[in-house]
């Protein structure tokens, strides 16, 4: 029983951070239909940032993580004018999309391989290493710090969607583009900033994940399936879908590496985004599919 | 009477696609309802989305007060004082009833009076009040016709455009519509609709358009319209008296 009850442990903390890394990817494509391949990179180019500001200057990633955010936004809105805005009007801009944000992936990849080589690195701050004891059960103290610092990003991003003027903005943006231009929504504008917050959660979550994993640039190839299979699980465009559907899949995930073996552990996400796919294609909560 | 709106030789169409306004005129004065009537492909809900900004013009011109606002985006045209209730009523489902009020006064900088005219439409139409915290994809059609009527007393803007506002309602609904559409004359603002039951849109208007093939054919007042046996017999439905 203590085992059942540590995997599961272990599983919500890691699920945490899984959550904050689709967020953003769960946001632009509900807001844009952009569906972000290059999502991963950005969670390492994100993990960069904190991996160096840790090295040169001895920050916290968890403190430095608003830095990585706010660089990584930036990042997102550069990327997004040069890319994307050109082809908003286009008849076949999602489509489009995944071969553009496939590139943009491509080139970032290669990017980040010059700058760095492709040698692993993982940020070391003193709790990554420790752990707090109930008894037979433990919680490592930076998976729990993760999974509480991502915890505290997705109610600040819920808050700033559900209450405040631009959340609304998005919001009705994500549920009919056309009706929120005619209510004085600028949805070019919304489009951007929202591409830019996606980045953002990205870097955010980079933050953290350089002290949970260990890093290098191609492992974003990795990335992209357990990202999609979150997102897909919970419905795509879905904030509350990507959030239970990281929380869902990471535990299960966490079984399968103590049951049947550490390597089967991330097939779990391939395999699970089989089934989705061939039994429930909407995800948790995403509205049913139209017929062709 | 100024004109309030007016549209001149306005040339649109979608994507590369054929033009399905070859040259449309169209003027609007203050204070009126203006009801445009024609045939299933005439260009009536192009030509709203034309002025809405949601569809650009490929050539010709559209005013407010003179002023030209083809090419503005929708979200700057609806600051100019047009609104715009298309056909599928552009709601959000997901919000509930007071969330799309709110979002009906996303323009509103003063959230006092965005609350304070909230407030008026949930007294002014008391199923909507008792349904406020009901999300709109779940209301009843002519609930959901009358939350997208009703919102845009939040904006107050100049003038409302209506697409089909009577589209798959039932009789008695569709008077409960035309009320609404009376209540926004009376609060001052100027009314263009299109209607495809155009016995009742024009008897329900102070001025008629007759559209066909993207093209004005008539302008005037409603009861001419109605009484014109040649419109009455190419588009009222109503065969012409035997000599």
């Amino acid at each position: 029983m203590a085992d059942f009850i540590q995997i599961i442990i272990l599983g919500l903390a890691l699920g945490g951070v899984y959550a904050l890394m689709a967020s953003g990817l769960t946001l632009v494509f509900g807001v844009m239909r952009i569906v972000n391949l290059a999502h991963p990179i950005m969670i390492i180019a994100g993990a960069y940032v904190s991996y160096w500001l840790f090295r040169l200057y001895g920050l916290d990633p968890i403190v430095s993580m608003p830095i990585a955010a706010i660089v990584m936004f930036c990042v997102g809105i550069i990327v997004y004018k040069l890319v994307f805005e050109r082809e908003a009007a286009s008849a076949k801009y999602s489509e489009m999309t995944v071969l553009l944000t496939f590139a943009v992936a491509m080139c970032f990849d290669g990017l980040l391989g010059t700058a760095f080589s492709n040698t692993q690195r993982i940020t070391s701050p003193s709790y990554a290493t420790e752990a707090i004891f109930f008894g037979d059960l433990f919680i490592p103290k930076g998976q729990l710090f993760a999974g509480i610092a991502s915890l505290t990003v997705i109610a600040a991003l819920v808050a700033f969607l559900q209450f405040t003027r631009f959340g609304y903005a998005i919001r009705a943006t994500t549920q009919n583009r056309d009706a929120a231009q005619l209510m004085g929504v600028n949805v070019g504008l919304v489009s951007i900033i929202t591409f830019g917050i996606g980045i953002g959660l990205a870097g955010a979550a980079g933050a953290l994940v350089s002290f949970v994993f260990s890093f290098f640039p191609a492992k974003h190839w990795e990335w992209i399936a357990i990202l999609m299979s979150l997102v897909v699980l919970g419905g795509m465009g879905k904030l509350a879908g990507a959030i239970l559907g990281a929380l869902i899949l990471a535990t299960l995930a966490a079984f399968v590496s103590t049951y049947i073996g550490t390597t089967w552990s991330t097939m779990t996400f391939f395999l699970a985004l089989f089934v989705i796919l061939l039994v429930r294609p909407q995800g948790l909560f995403g509205d049913p599919l139209e017929e062709s | 009477m100024a004109k309030l709106l007016e549209v001149k030789d306005a040339v649109a169409g979608y994507g590369r696609g054929p033009d399905i306004l070859t040259g449309t005129t169209l003027s609007v004065e203050a204070g009126h309802v203006q009801c445009i009537i024609g045939p299933n492909g005439a260009g009536k809900s192009t030509l709203m989305k034309a002025i809405a900004g949601l569809l650009p013009l490929r050539s010709g011109e559209i005013r407010l007060h003179g002023e030209r606002i083809d090419g503005m985006r929708p979200d700057q045209i609806l600051r100019k004082g047009i609104c715009f209730v298309p056909q599928e009523r552009a709601l959000f489902g997901k919000m509930t009833v007071r969330e799309n009020l709110r979002m009906g006064g996303f323009i509103l900088d003063d959230p006092h009076v965005l609350g304070r005219r909230i407030d008026f439409v949930l007294e002014a139409f008391p199923i909507l009040g008792e349904r406020a915290a009901q999300s709109a994809g779940t209301l009843s059609g002519g609930q959901q016709q009358m939350l997208a009527m009703a919102r845009t007393l939040i904006v107050e803007p100049q003038i409302v455009m209506l697409d089909e506002p009577s589209l798959g309602l039932a009789p008695q609904i569709v008077e409960q519509m035309y009320d609404i559409v009376h209540m926004l004359r009376e609060k001052g603002m100027t009314v263009l609709l299109v209607e495809q039951n155009a016995v009742v849109g024009l008897s329900n208007a102070d001025r008629g358009s007759v559209l066909d093939l993207g093209k004005t054919l008539f302008e005037g007042p409603a009861s001419d319209i109605l009484s014109d046996p040649r419109i009455q017999e190419l588009y009222l439905g109503k065969p012409t008296q035997a000599a």
